[in-house]
């Protein structure tokens, strides 16, 4: 189940807006649910427990999952952003200790 | 050397009739740089700053096609495999160390890309220093005007002043904008071409002490009106951060800071690594891969990245990890 702190979410997309110079209000609704005031309007919200999904996004009514806060982030600022390419570039996940 | 033994490739940029050519061509005439080759980049029409190069072996080439950063992919990688071909051929001499000089106008950023993605250089090739020249007459106005001038600044390993046999003394306002743009980056000087530390492209960019060096002088820095829009900051946790979400954390920086994250350096306490920390390291959408030292240089363990950015606020890095490390924290521990 999805339990982290909401309160940590809001903080971070708001200073994303913020970060990517994009226009907006950022607020948290009493229900775990941030809603980004802009255009197009976005909610966020904690998937449902039985979801694989971590989060759920509403970008102009129609809902789409995030399997994490990467990426929340990358379709918030893919809605909000038209100069925003998502860059495909990936890094090689970090070797967990020294070989 | 051996053949496997990975040679290192540094930089010297700076802007354009900042002295790079007049500080490698002294450079090349002392004994410990006798097996350097030498690749020097220029933008005009007629190359010259080859021919100012005082050589004794044809291990000088000139890159003449354009500006090395814009053509970097096709021009300088195919050089320097070129260069090692001859290396191996025994048709040019057996050199340890490799300097590009690159043009005054070219964004370093491209060619420290190159030399850190390209595959077939990796296997032979490491990056080392980038060393930036600065005129001490002219440097202020230069940094004033040309954002580039700023960013080879910013990226700097090492800064050389040169000109100092012109002016004597460094005005306060330049080194104060130097240390602004660069904090971590020691100022050497230069008098006709001569520079005082003979260490200029001695240490590697992926020398543990020289990173751990870079760490312990880097502070939180806001600029003058000039260089508002750069920032270094560093971001400190006492906790160890979980290898994925250090990982996670490099991409998103990779994924939305761009071309604006200009320099990042780190030493990290991995929680899976406690007794070795890991060494992160990366120029715009590129890291690369981390190295591990074998022990903690000293008893602080904290985690500490240094950021050089522009336009990228403090803030969202800060929380940015915070949110990622709480996520996967989560994650983990639903596995369990």
């Amino acid at each position: 189940m999805n339990t982290l702190s909401i309160r940590l979410v809001h903080e971070l997309i708001t200073q994303s807006l913020a970060a990517w110079h994009v226009a907006g209000t950022v607020e948290l609704t009493g229900d775990r649910t941030i809603v980004i005031g802009a255009k197009p309007e976005i909610r966020i919200e904690p998937a449902q427990a039985d979801s694989m999904f971590r989060w759920t996004i509403t970008i102009d009514g129609r809902t789409r999952p995030a399997i994490s806060l990467l990426a929340v982030l990358r379709q918030v600022r893919g809605a909000l952003d038209p100069a925003y390419a998502a860059c495909c570039v990936r890094i090689a996940l970090l070797p967990v200790a020294p070989s | 050397m051996m053949a496997t033994e990975l040679i290192p490739v540094s930089v010297l940029t700076g802007f354009l009739g900042s002295g790079k050519t007049t500080i490698l061509s002294h450079m090349l005439r002392q004994p410990e740089f006798s097996h350097t080759a030498v690749v020097i980049n220029e933008f005009g029409e007629v190359a010259l700053d080859h021919e100012l190069i005082e050589k004794t072996e044809d291990s000088v080439i000139a890159l003449t096609t354009g500006c090395l950063c814009c053509r970097v992919r096709s021009d300088l990688t195919k050089t320097l495999q070129d260069l090692l071909r001859r290396r191996d051929d025994g048709t040019c001499m057996q050199f340890n160390r490799i300097v590009i000089e690159t043009s005054g106008l070219a964004d370093p950023a491209p060619i420290l890309h190159a030399l850190m993605t390209d595959a077939a250089l990796a296997s032979r090739l490491v990056l080392g220093s980038v060393v930036t020249t600065v005129d001490a007459v002219a440097g202020e106005v230069t940094l004033d005007r040309e954002a580039i001038s700023r960013k080879q600044v910013a990226v700097a390993d090492r800064i050389v002043l040169s000109k100092l046999d012109l002016t004597g003394e460094v005005e306060a306002s330049l080194h104060d904008r130097l240390t602004c743009l660069n904090p971590a980056a020691p100022t050497l000087r230069a008098v006709y071409g001569r520079i005082e530390s003979d260490n200029l492209f001695g240490v590697a960019l992926f020398d543990p002490k020289a990173r751990v060096s870079w760490l312990a002088e880097a502070r939180e820095h806001n600029h003058s009106a000039h260089d508002a829009e750069i920032k270094s900051f560093t971001v400190v946790r006492v906790e160890p951060i979980q290898a994925v979400a250090l990982t996670l954390f490099l991409e998103a920086l990779a994924e939305h800071c761009g071309a604006d994250l200009l320099r990042l350096k780190g030493i990290v306490n991995v929680a899976e690594s406690p007794e070795q920390p890991a060494v992160i390291h990366g120029i715009q959408h590129v890291f690369h891969a981390p190295s591990w030292l074998r022990h903690w240089p000293s008893d602080d363990r904290t985690s500490r990245i240094v950021l050089i950015t522009r336009r990228i606020p403090r803030e969202w890095v800060e929380v940015l990890l915070d949110a990622i490390s709480a996520e996967v924290a989560e994650v983990s521990a639903s596995n369990r």
